[in-house]
């Protein structure tokens, strides 16, 4: 499933387009930047409220497929701008990390 | 990170880069003022001003093996996120210093976790250069100065010598339980 199709399938809004087409292979939850980067999987679709440049960063060192901003978080500029440069998705949706968790898994194809 | 002192280790590292060969590290607690700070000093190769703008930029790095940088950020990052401040003083050829101020009552607040085996650790890893640590807490403090260590050691003793760590971690449990003790 590509980060467009992802998207689609949350209702999401597509707050930086970045690269849609790059496939999502799994997922992580987390806001505490610094433990999301040692243990953000390559390829995931990642939840967190923390739309700030060092979000973006970790994203790209992980190379995360794309950031989903759940609960209407907010994305600071410098990081909008900054994920456009790097290529990477940022999907903002309603739902907390919880329920959007249980949709991505849904989604694809992972049951527990 | 999840316990300060990791970061501390992290950006104490920048400094070890720089060619620094005395790296002080000052971390102070006041209770009553609510605040904890963390303050690196080093005697490096230092940084022209727009360096230091571009340290806070986790897309900024010295490393060519990745083209991130997330320890300077993530110290500015979580020092703001408790109320505190951050900043960075360098002059070129001088050194530079580092200071994150916090606030520990905050929700956000990160313990400061094992800043004594951070220190023990640097100090370990870099036998050859030396560390200013001052640990102060409510009006007590106590410093460990590898300088004085080396006197009393003489030549022959390195400090990455295992009974010297020991030592070092010893007498860094002790003080800091001794900062700790009710007045």
């Amino acid at each position: 499933m590509t980060v467009q199709e992802l998207a689609g399938g949350l209702g999401a809004e597509i707050l930086v387009e970045g690269d849609l087409s790059r496939p999502v292979e799994t997922a992580y939850v987390g806001d505490l930047l610094s433990w999301v980067m040692a243990r953000l999987p390559e390829g995931a679709a990642w939840m967190t409220v923390m739309g700030n440049l060092n979000a973006v960063a970790v994203c790209s060192l992980k190379d995360g497929a794309c950031i989903i901003l759940t609960e209407n978080a907010a994305l600071d500029d410098n990081a909008r701008q900054r994920a456009g440069m790097e290529d990477i998705p940022v999907l903002r949706v309603e739902p907390g990390s919880y329920e959007t968790a249980l949709r991505v898994a849904a989604l694809l194809g992972e049951t527990a | 990170m999840r316990e300060l002192a990791l970061n501390v280790m992290d950006v104490a590292q920048n400094s070890i880069s720089a060619g620094a060969s005395l790296i002080t590290l000052t971390v102070a607690e006041d209770s009553a003022a609510d605040r904890l700070s963390i303050t690196l000093e080093d005697n490096g190769c230092g940084m022209t001003e727009e360096q230091v703008r571009s340290v806070v930029d986790p897309f900024y790095t010295t490393r060519t093996t990745r083209k991130v940088g997330l320890g300077v950020p993530l110290f500015k990052m979580e020092a703001e996120m408790t109320g505190g401040s951050f900043s960075i003083r360098s002059q070129k050829g001088k050194g530079t210093v580092l200071e994150a101020v916090f606030v520990p009552s905050h929700v956000d607040m990160i313990p400061l976790g094992d800043i004594s085996g951070t220190v023990r650790l640097l100090v370990t890893c870099n036998p050859t250069l030396d560390f200013l640590y001052r640990r102060s807490r409510d009006g007590r403090e106590f410093t460990m100065d590898t300088r004085e260590l080396r006197q009393i050691l003489g030549e022959d003793v390195p400090l990455n010598d295992p009974e010297v760590s020991e030592w070092i971690a010893g007498y860094l449990e002790e003080q800091t339980a001794l900062l700790k003790e009710e007045m």
